[in-house]
């Protein structure tokens, strides 16, 4: 679907080329002349166009950003760079924080929005003195407000080099901030609400790092269709979030507990994070640090209990999803054993002693197998996928 | 011309002391100018884009060529004027000038880029005469001409009737003694017309040489800058004339153990305070015509400058020298005519190198070792020349046997 | 006796003077206002990004460096400022903007192309010159190396190959003449600038561009083109958000550089008048002062050519 949009956007952003050989404001209601030309009778030869009034935009026709195209693939000019992607959808929700789409598509004459290409010559040489060719009129739309914003005016940041061969990697989510050039968004660690109206229990602890990072939940999880203007004012200054119903971001995970059970998240005072061996009596210590919840309770949203014992979860058929450090057991596996499975030794189960009479004849003294010794790794199986990495860490580029 | 006075070559023994630290001058800088021929200006000159003329712009060319004015003011007051008995300092000074104007030649060579491209000006289709330099550079040259041709025939009394040839190149010696007499004939019909073309050609390029720096308005602090700039450096010109010859008659004679000519010398430094007056009372006027004097106490290196080259330079010599006793003291004479020397030095120094404040200036300039050096090599190569020539020629007054002390 | 004299005077007259006269009488004091329009530059200092790519294509044209493009995206150079030198005709400086630090304004520099340009006005081989299309150029084969437009130019633009022993150059920006000669053709720079903040065309249509940006957006420019005026004008304008001297743009008037000095030069000297009046002046004085103090002096050439 999402590559249909794209396909469908490139589509467009071609056709401009073809609807810059007639009047750009043809098949629309033609604005008076004056508003672009200097002239009442301008010609094909001598459109005696006014300058370019860029800084001081004229009304465009209101449009909203979500009926935006997601992406515009720009290739025009390319030829030591491969085509810029640009995050139309994003660049449009920007745009709400400030003059809405004229903010880019100046003098726009009523109708359908028009591309750069459709006013901008792609020759210099042919252009108009009193505006930018279509190089100019891009790069000036885009560092106009970059060079200012996160200061990046290297070419590298929109152009990757040319690679041969290389496709055009589309960012994934279009409403994924994080993966754009955001700077990096201070995560708070826990936001403490206070609920007047709950008499008696009126605080609410979030606790916003765990949800992140032991509860490995994505931005957008929460932060759902968000743009730039729900966190900035038009001076790109942070604003509170504000929300319509307080309970709409929990309410997707926590269903049962906002519609039944205030307490869950209503309490007298401010309350600690998520600690699992006093909520469970199970403690994570040694063997379980760094697992994260869902690799043993994988049922998403409400968490189901596990039973305590060992072979609960490691059982007989059960493979390590990541490399083992058996030393952590205080015995270090030589290479021999570390190829063999855990049930070759622990035959009645994970937690079990070895067994090591099933393969030798008398039991070996394994005390030589001092945990000092060079640990060897058991090794994951091939299709265990690679832990993911927070995005929050980091704003990653995409080019 | 010569009724009164006769001259006769210098006898005195060549070598002294003095000359061979000159000699040791003139070597350094002769292996500093290979250098800079070979290796480029940048290595040897602190110029850089922002100061492109330096020490040898204003001393050996603009100072040279303003020390050099005792030539055209004695030959003008002896000649035009017919002051006859300052006919006595008339062969020295054109020697000066001579000599002058060759090293102005020869320093201006080891600054040029493209000093092979010397002679571009003379090409009629390169002539530009938009440029001041273009005026000065014809100048410079025509008077060259004109300095030369003067003194050819002092050459020329030198050797006629007494040309002798080495070996076999003695059978030429009679067309060599005609060759010569027709010069000095030729030379001799026209002297007239050369002497005042001399005037001439120095007045045009004595003042265009301050018109120089007019170009730089934006540049030139404004102590030094004034639209009588041309004007300013032709009154000081012929201000430094007289003293120049005095101080430079004086060095003669004391080099070469000579009495000092004092009575050539004190009736001819009584015009000094006039002509320097002129320029005194000029340049104060202009300072205050222009509203400039406040800068005079800014406190800058400028300000001291000027203040230096106005007060040790002018008012002070002027002062001197209003006095007659003053005048007839040698030792006065000799300071008053020193200190005037080194005001139109630091004047020059002044207006081409610390008036001059270009924009985007990453350090200030300040002459390198090895430019000093050359400078100085300069100097002393023309001090033997000088030395060399008033041996060989009748260049200084024949003395008196009745005073002739011990070389000194 | 007299007549005689009087002929030789005004031969030797014409001979000494005449010769530098007629090399200047031709060349007429040049005023602005009769300057062909030639070709110019319009910066928009607003646009600037300071991306430093008109310095590579400078120096990639004229073979002047051949550091990488990357290099070029290094921002440290921006620390001190940077100034025109044998290997750079153009410099992009970086200028903090006291109003909005997120917003430096960068400004190109380069050889403005004066219309009454003071490096050609002092060259005196005629090395630098202006041409119809409002270059100035420069002639190698001429140039002596006297680096007097160097003194001369009030942007201390032309730089020097002090380090080349042999052919040094005044080195400066040559406003691409072979590439403009084409049809249709930009100076290196103008056409990579990824901004626009470079427009080539006629300096009075740049010049009328100009004032109607400063009239189309009044909050944002200085009601001032850097250019117009200055010196006389220039072939390259500047507008910018900010007054031209915080930028460190020169002041300088209106006045063409060369203008003191060339009025010097012909009223004294045109048709050699003033010199040739000395010379009769001279002449007379001689004659007179000889009458009184020499009678008995002995004369030499005059009497003979008289």
């Amino acid at each position: 679907m999402k590559y249909l949009i794209v396909i469908a956007c490139v589509i467009t952003a071609s056709a401009f080329p073809s609807a810059a050989q007639e009047h750009p404001a043809a098949g629309a209601e033609v604005p008076a002349c004056i508003t672009c030309h200097v002239s009442e009778n301008p010609t094909e030869q001598d459109a005696a166009l006014k300058a370019c009034p860029r800084p001081n935009a004229e009304a465009a026709p209101a449009h909203e950003s979500s009926e935006s195209p997601d992406f515009f693939i720009l290739d025009k000019l390319s030829d030591i760079y491969v085509p810029v992607v640009f995050p139309h959808k994003l660049h449009a929700s920007m745009t709400e924080m400030g003059i809405g789409c004229e903010q880019c598509h100046h003098n726009n004459p009523p109708g359908p929005i028009l591309g750069c290409s459709a006013c901008h010559e792609t020759k210099p040489e042919q252009a108009n003195l009193k505006q930018p060719a279509l190089k100019g009129a891009y790069h000036r739309q885009c560092l106009g407000c970059h060079r200012e914003w996160d200061h990046e005016t290297d070419c590298v940041v929109c152009h990757a080099k040319r690679e041969p061969g290389h496709p055009v990697a589309l960012p994934a989510d279009s409403t994924d901030i994080m993966g754009m050039l955001h700077p990096n968004i201070e995560e708070p660690d826990i936001k403490v609400y206070k609920a007047e109206d709950m008499e008696g229990t009126p605080f609410v602890s979030f606790h916003h790092r765990e949800h992140v990072q032991l509860f490995g939940l994505k931005c957008t999880a929460c932060h759902q269709r968000e743009n730039c203007s729900s966190c900035h004012n038009s001076e790109q200054q942070a604003l509170p979030r504000e929300r319509e119903d307080p309970h709409q971001d929990c309410v997707r995970c926590h269903t049962e507990q906002v519609n039944n059970d205030c307490t869950f998240c209503h309490a007298e005072t401010e309350r600690p994070g998520f600690n699992h061996e006093q909520r469970t009596g199970f403690v994570l210590s040694t063997f379980h640090e760094g697992v994260t919840c869902t690799q043993c309770h994988p049922q998403k949203g409400a968490f189901t209990g596990q039973k305590p014992e060992c072979n609960a979860c490691h059982a007989a058929d059960w493979v390590p999803t990541k490399p083992i450090d058996h030393a952590v057991t205080g015995v270090a596996l030589d290479e021999t054993h570390a190829q063999l499975g855990c049930v070759d030794c622990h035959t009645g189960g994970i937690g079990t002693p070895a067994v090591c009479e099933a393969c030798h004849d008398e039991k070996p003294d394994i005390s030589k197998w001092s945990t000092n010794a060079a640990p060897v790794r058991v090794p994951a199986p091939e299709t265990s996928a690679p832990v993911e990495e927070h995005k929050g860490t980091g704003a990653k580029r995409y080019d | 011309m010569a009724a009164e006075i006769s001259y006769a070559p210098v006898q005195r023994r060549f070598f002294t002391p003095g000359v061979y630290v000159l000699l040791a001058l003139v070597l350094t800088a002769m292996a500093l100018a290979v250098y800079r021929f070979i290796f480029g200006l940048e290595s040897v000159t602190n110029l850089t884009n922002q100061y492109p003329w330096g020490l040898w712009i204003g001393v050996d060319v603009a100072t040279g060529v303003a020390l050099a004015a005792g030539g055209f003011t004695t030959s003008a007051l002896a000649h035009i004027f017919h002051r006859k008995r300052f006919e006595a300092v008339v062969r020295p000074a054109l020697l000066t000038a001579m000599l002058g104007y060759t090293f102005v030649g020869l320093g201006l060579m080891l600054d040029l880029g493209r000093y092979y491209n010397i002679w571009h000006p003379a090409w009629p289709t390169m002539w530009q005469g938009n440029s001041v330099l273009f005026e000065v550079g014809m100048c410079v040259m025509a008077y060259l001409t004109v300095l030369y041709s003067e003194f050819a025939p002092i050459a020329c009394e030198r050797f006629i009737g007494r040309v002798n040839l080495p070996g076999r190149l003695a059978s030429w010696n009679g067309i060599v003694d005609r060759v010569l007499r027709s010069v000095n004939g030729t030379l001799g019909r026209v002297m007239v017309l050369l002497i005042i073309a001399g005037v001439v050609l120095s007045c045009m390029h004595q003042s265009s040489l301050g018109a120089l720096m007019l170009i730089a308005p934006y540049k030139m602090h404004a102590l030094w800058y004034t639209p009588i700039l041309p004007l300013l450096f032709l009154m000081s010109a012929i201000a430094v004339g007289y003293p120049m010859v005095v101080f430079e008659s004086m060095l003669a004679s004391r080099s070469f153990g000579r009495k000092p000519e004092m009575d050539v010398l004190t009736p001819l430094s009584a015009f000094i305070p006039i002509f320097l007056g002129i320029y005194m009372v000029t340049k104060i006027a202009d300072l205050l015509m222009r509203d400039a004097y406040p800068l005079l106490f800014e406190g800058s290196f400028q300000s001291f400058m000027f203040l230096l080259e106005m007060g040790g330079g002018v008012i002070l010599p002027f002062a001197m020298l209003l006095s007659s006793r003053m005048r007839r003291s040698s030792r006065m004479l000799f300071s008053a005519s020193m200190l005037v020397v080194l005001g139109v030095l630091i004047n020059r120094v002044n207006v081409f190198i610390v008036a001059y404040r270009p924009p985007h200036t990453q350090s200030a300039y300040i002459p390198s070792v090895a430019e000093v050096l050359i400078t100085a090599g300069l100097i002393a190569t023309l001090m033997l020349v000088y030395r060399v020539m008033v041996t060989l020629f009748p260049i200084l007054p024949k003395e008196h046997p009745a005073h002739l002390p011990g070389d000194n | 006796m007299d007549l005689n004299r009087r002929r030789f005077l005004q031969f030797l007259g014409a001979g000494a003077v005449g010769g530098i006269s007629t090399a200047v009488t031709p060349a007429e004091a040049s005023s602005v206002e009769n300057i062909s329009d030639g070709y110019g530059v319009l910066v928009d200092t607003t646009e600037c990004i300071g991306c430093r790519k008109c310095e590579f294509a400078c120096n990639r044209e004229h073979h002047l460096t051949d550091l990488p493009l990357e290099r070029y995206e290094d921002t440290s150079v921006f620390e001190t400022e940077r100034w025109l030198q044998a290997n750079a005709y153009t410099v992009v400086n970086r200028h903090p903007n006291p109003e909005n630090a997120a917003k430096p304004t960068f400004v190109k520099s380069q050889c403005l192309h004066c219309l009454d340009p003071a490096c050609a006005s002092a060259c005196l081989v005629g090395a630098l010159q202006r041409q119809e299309n409002g270059a100035v150029t420069y002639d190698a084969w001429k140039c002596m190396g006297c680096r007097y437009c160097m003194v001369a130019c009030p942007f201390q633009v032309p730089a020097y190959e002090y380090g080349n022993a042999l052919t040094p150059q005044v080195r400066k920006c040559t406003f691409c003449a072979s590439r403009t000669a084409q049809e249709g053709g930009l100076p290196a720079c103008v056409e990579m600038c990824p901004q626009n903040c470079l427009t080539y065309g006629k300096r009075s249509e740049l010049l009328a561009l100009a004032h109607e940006k400063i009239a189309g957006n009044p909050e944002l420019y200085q009601d001032h083109v850097y250019g117009e005026s200055e010196a006389g004008g220039t072939s390259w304008l500047y507008l910018a958000a900010r007054p031209f001297t915080e930028l460190k743009f020169q002041d300088i008037g209106p006045e063409p550089i060369p203008h003191l000095t060339e009025t010097i030069q012909h009223s004294i000297f045109k048709f050699g008048a003033l010199p040739l009046m000395l010379y009769g002046m001279l002449g007379a004085v001689m004659r007179i002062a000889k009458g009184g103090h020499g009678r008995h002096a002995e004369t030499t050439a005059e009497e003979e050519v008289s």
